[in-house]
């Protein structure tokens, strides 16, 4: 998982907690649940403190974020701030650059790893699991490990600061973990449907695209989200290889804004929920997959 | 399954369609060469060739400019980055810092947490979703909140000292104190990473047992005692997959430190992977860019390959 921040979603569909747990009989019970549940709603109290403070200070005038404690509400919210950090920072640019090399990157990285992981799990051939093994090993490895050729390697092939030039290195770096999780998933598959498609006479490339894809789509769904926020996320591959302004994804244009306006605190809060927002509409979407996590692979091994 | 595998064979033609359904099961590598080849092909240009490219380099100097000479200099970068860089040995250090600190902290948090919420409770799943929202968010967006957080003159410290009449909180430099910056990001790294474990966790406590754990409480167990006996070792397979994807994440920290101190100050906070970058890119020394590039790469398989081969065992046997 070179490419992602995202984590692996967890394997099993997240029952909604164990069934029938008894009703306590005595009040102690209660009170233990009660508090729990404090220190739970305190937890989360804390955890949202970055997120408030942010939301917050994007929505102050300079005045209010001089003046005012951190944590009294922008009573009148100053929306220029969001203009301003679209103008300045040139955010509609490098959303459409995110956009773009998403959408190239993340269904097309995903259909050759499900190519590559049909064909280690679903055809024989020799040295298969070694094969797999070091594929695998491609999603551990640091992406800083490589990084330096990497750039030498785009920079000869002439396209730094391109759409292409990063997308190729992205699908490749997405591929190790992609390949692997895929693996898991089409070896449960029962083999009996193969058999009976062969008989039928269907090939390898009719198996593919009309059994094992179709039968898989859950997993693919799964990935494909989780793709989109890796490849929405990812830094260090495109500060590298992203070397012109304008070829700028969403991180880099945060990044540039904040060492260019450092003390635009509104502006730049609000240039940061915007650079999220994508990815938390993303998320409340399809929330299941993220934390009911809908999709095998990491913890069953 | 391959010692039984006859050698590579050519793809069965149609003409012997009669023993298909016996040996399409086997097809041999070129039937699934196809399959395969835009994924390998990727893989060798992007990923093997400069992983294999930047251990090559690690033994030459080079500025990284094109055209400009690459003189072989055998194992000088290595002596160089360990006896003459004294950057290295902060950035070693504070890697293996970050390393162990993540395996205790947000290790822990997040299993405590996965505890607490696997029980049926009013809220679980928002609970659940704003433990886990940072861990969807770029880093670099984490960074810039952080950073924004810990603003020395209007920051989250600064208000809780005026409101709690603390003057010594306002005092501190949470990313100006070389002896502190660290630690202020990796509290940013708690926060970001402990839902995400929270939720292995999770899934790993679907596997534990409910008869398993009444039998025990029949028997008189206390909660910890069914915890260490009962829940514990059924999480031992979802422990020892978070544990190596700590260690990873945790080896290859970069975007929240470039966002927050870019490894500053004087050095305090810079991290292998980030002074390996930064000797290549920023101070064009690419040999010794690429040696600090390798010894990680070598650390990353020091822990990875065992675990690998494990893994591999653990399927054999069962």
């Amino acid at each position: 998982m070179s490419l992602s921040t995202v984590p692996p979603a967890a394997a099993v569909a997240l029952e909604p907690g164990r069934p029938g747990l008894r009703r306590s009989r005595g009040g102690s019970k209660d009170y233990v649940r009660i508090g729990l549940w404090i220190a739970l709603l305190l937890a989360v109290l804390i955890w949202s403190v970055p997120l408030v403070f942010m939301i917050f200070t994007s929505l102050k005038s300079e005045a209010d974020i001089f003046g005012t404690p951190a944590f009294v509400p922008p009573w009148s919210p100053e929306w220029g701030n969001y203009v301003e950090a679209i103008d300045r920072g040139n955010l509609l640019g490098a959303g459409a650059n995110s956009l773009i090399i998403a959408m190239f990157k993340v269904p097309i990285g995903l259909f050759i790893s499900a190519a590559a992981a049909f064909a280690l799990s679903r055809l024989r051939f020799k040295r298969q699991r070694l094969l797999m093994g070091v594929i695998a090993l491609g999603a551990m490895v640091p992406i800083q490990v490589a990084i330096a050729p990497l750039f030498q390697v785009i920079m000869g092939l002439n396209l730094l600061s391109t759409h292409l030039g990063i997308i190729l290195p992205y699908i490749a770096f997405g591929l190790p973990y992609q390949t692997f999780i895929l693996y898991g998933f089409f070896r449960q598959i029962p083999e009996e449907i193969d058999e009976s498609a062969r008989m039928d006479g269907a090939g390898n490339w009719r198996l593919f695209f009309q059994i094992i894809l179709p039968l898989s789509k859950p997993a693919l769904a799964a990935l494909f989200i989780l793709d989109f926020v890796s490849t929405w996320n990812e830094y260090s591959i495109a500060l590298a290889l992203l070397q012109s302004q304008e070829s700028w994804t969403i991180p880099l244009a945060l990044q540039g804004f904040q060492s260019q306006f450092t003390s635009s605190y509104g502006p730049l809060n609000a240039f940061t929920i915007m650079s999220v927002f994508p990815v938390l509409i993303v998320y409340l979407m399809f929330q299941r997959y993220f934390v009911e996590g809908a999709f095998a692979g990491a913890v069953k091994g | 399954m391959t010692s039984t595998t006859a050698p590579p064979r050519r793809a069965s033609r149609p003409a012997v369609a009669g023993r298909r359904t016996r040996r399409l099961a086997r097809t041999g590598f070129i039937a699934a060469l196809p399959f395969l080849a835009p994924a390998l092909a990727a893989y060798l240009v992007f990923v093997v060739g400069p992983t294999v490219e930047s251990i090559r380099l690690s033994f030459f100097e080079w500025s990284g400019f094109q055209g400009a000479p690459q003189e072989f200099v055998g194992v000088k970068n290595y002596v160089r980055i360990f006896t003459q860089d004294p950057v290295f040995w902060t950035a070693f250090s504070n890697t293996l810092v970050w390393v162990v600190l993540s395996l205790f902290i947000p290790l822990g948090l997040g299993l405590v947490l996965a505890l607490a919420l696997n029980r049926p409770l009013f809220g679980r799943n928002v609970f659940r979703s704003m433990f886990y929202i940072p861990g969807v968010l770029a880093p670099i967006a984490i960074a810039n909140m952080w950073r924004w957080m810990y603003n020395p003159n209007y920051g989250v410290g600064v208000t809780l000292a005026e409101l709690f009449n603390l003057p010594w909180l306002a005092e501190i430099q949470w990313l100006g104190d070389k002896n502190l910056a660290l630690y202020s990001i990796f509290a940013a790294f708690v926060w970001q990473i402990a839902g995400t474990n929270m939720v292995l966790f999770l899934a790993g406590l679907q596997s534990v047992s409910p008869e398993h754990v009444e039998a025990a409480r029949l028997d008189g167990a206390n909660a910890w005692q069914v915890f260490w006996n009962v829940t514990f070792p059924a999480l031992r397979p979802t422990t020892v997959v978070v544990l190596v994807l700590t260690i990873i994440n945790s080896i290859k920290v970069f975007d929240l430190i470039v966002g927050m101190t870019g490894g500053g100050p004087a050095q305090g906070t810079q991290v292998l992977a980030l002074w390996s970058f930064q000797q290549s890119f920023t101070n064009h020394e690419y040999g010794m860019g690429n040696a600090i590039a390798t010894v990680l790469l070598v650390i990353t398989l020091l822990i990875v390959v065992p675990y690998m081969v494990w893994t591999a065992r653990q399927e054999k046997n069962s």
